[in-house]
């Protein structure tokens, strides 16, 4: 319950033995196929592997456009690898963040390029 | 494919038969209604209130999109590039960046669609209503603005009875819309130059 409450405010705790995992690859990417007013969730990993296109910074996302932030955590004391999606809209600087979603079973080991 | 006919946002005659169309069909009705006799001039009189709250409430909104989306699918048929449409309460934008046009269509005048080169465009800017300063910085609406013919038209992208803080949800979609659509419009009007 307290480990709950703890990954909570901290997504970067293992969710198998609670300690603090390392990150091992961070990369930004644009959804062309979400548009701002036209936003519809996905929980599926294949979509994510379909429609996302590397970016290199935030700026080269067009105006209006869904962006995701993946980011690859591994545990240093079992092992366990989960991967962090971060959904949200770009706007002037500021993020509109539209959903987060943890994939733990290994659904996005290979990323789009 | 662009007409010349001068911009006119309110057809009068439509406002009026509107606004006040239902409101003397509910009096035609309960006068009606008195002359009959108790059943019927109770059914007419019941019609004719209902009839007019149901036009005023959503019904004459309905009929307004019925309207729009017809003259959309019409500017298709023409071979208008719809790339870009945007509905707020008072009017909708259709932005062609192929042809570098935009078509206009108000909700107070459905029966024409104004169509332009987007290079006419001009003074084309956001407005995020800003007011205040600091953490109590807010806003009640968000638009983006052009001139055309020299009328000033507002397209709202998020408006509200209360004011939001800057970083809150709504506005930031307001924004984002209207960044987009100001994006849009500035490259169908580099288009058409």
């Amino acid at each position: 319950m307290f480990r709950k409450i703890r990954r909570l405010f901290q997504d970067d705790l293992c969710s198998d033995c609670a300690s603090k995992m390392e990150m091992t690859r961070k990369q930004l990417y644009a959804m062309p196929t979400q548009w701002v007013g036209h936003y519809v969730p996905h929980t599926d990993a294949e979509f994510y592997k379909r429609n996302l296109t590397l970016v290199k910074k935030k700026a080269d996302i067009p105006v209006g456009m869904y962006a995701c932030g993946l980011i690859a955590y591994r545990c240093p004391q079992c092992g366990h690898r989960t991967v962090k999606a971060s959904i949200f809209l770009p706007v002037r600087g500021e993020e509109k963040m539209e959903q987060t979603l943890y994939f733990n079973q290994g659904e996005l080991r290979i990323w789009p390029d | 494919m662009e007409n010349t006919e001068r911009i006119q946002k309110i057809n009068w005659f439509y406002l009026f038969l509107n606004t006040l169309g239902p409101a003397v069909f509910m009096v035609g009705m309960i006068a009606l209604g008195v002359a009959l006799p108790q059943q019927f001039g109770l059914l007419c009189a019941f019609i004719g209130f209902g009839g007019a709250v149901l036009w005023w409430s959503f019904l004459g909104h309905r009929q307004y999109e019925k309207k729009r989306d017809h003259r959309i699918n019409a500017l298709t048929e023409q071979g208008f590039t719809c790339n870009h449409i945007f509905h707020s309460e008072g009017n909708s934008l259709i932005v062609d960046l192929a042809h570098g046009q935009v078509a206009l269509i108000f909700r107070w005048n459905p029966g024409k669609t104004y169509i332009r080169p987007a290079s006419t465009l001009s003074d084309v800017h956001v407005e995020d209503g800003r007011s205040g300063g600091g953490p109590l910085a807010g806003s009640s609406r968000v638009s983006f603005l052009f001139r055309v013919d020299g009328i000033k038209i507002r397209v709202n992208t998020f408006t509200s009875n209360r004011r939001w803080r800057m970083d809150s949800d709504y506005i930031l979609t307001g924004v984002s819309k209207a960044d987009m659509m100001v994006e849009a419009l500035r490259s169908a009007g580099a288009k058409g130059r």
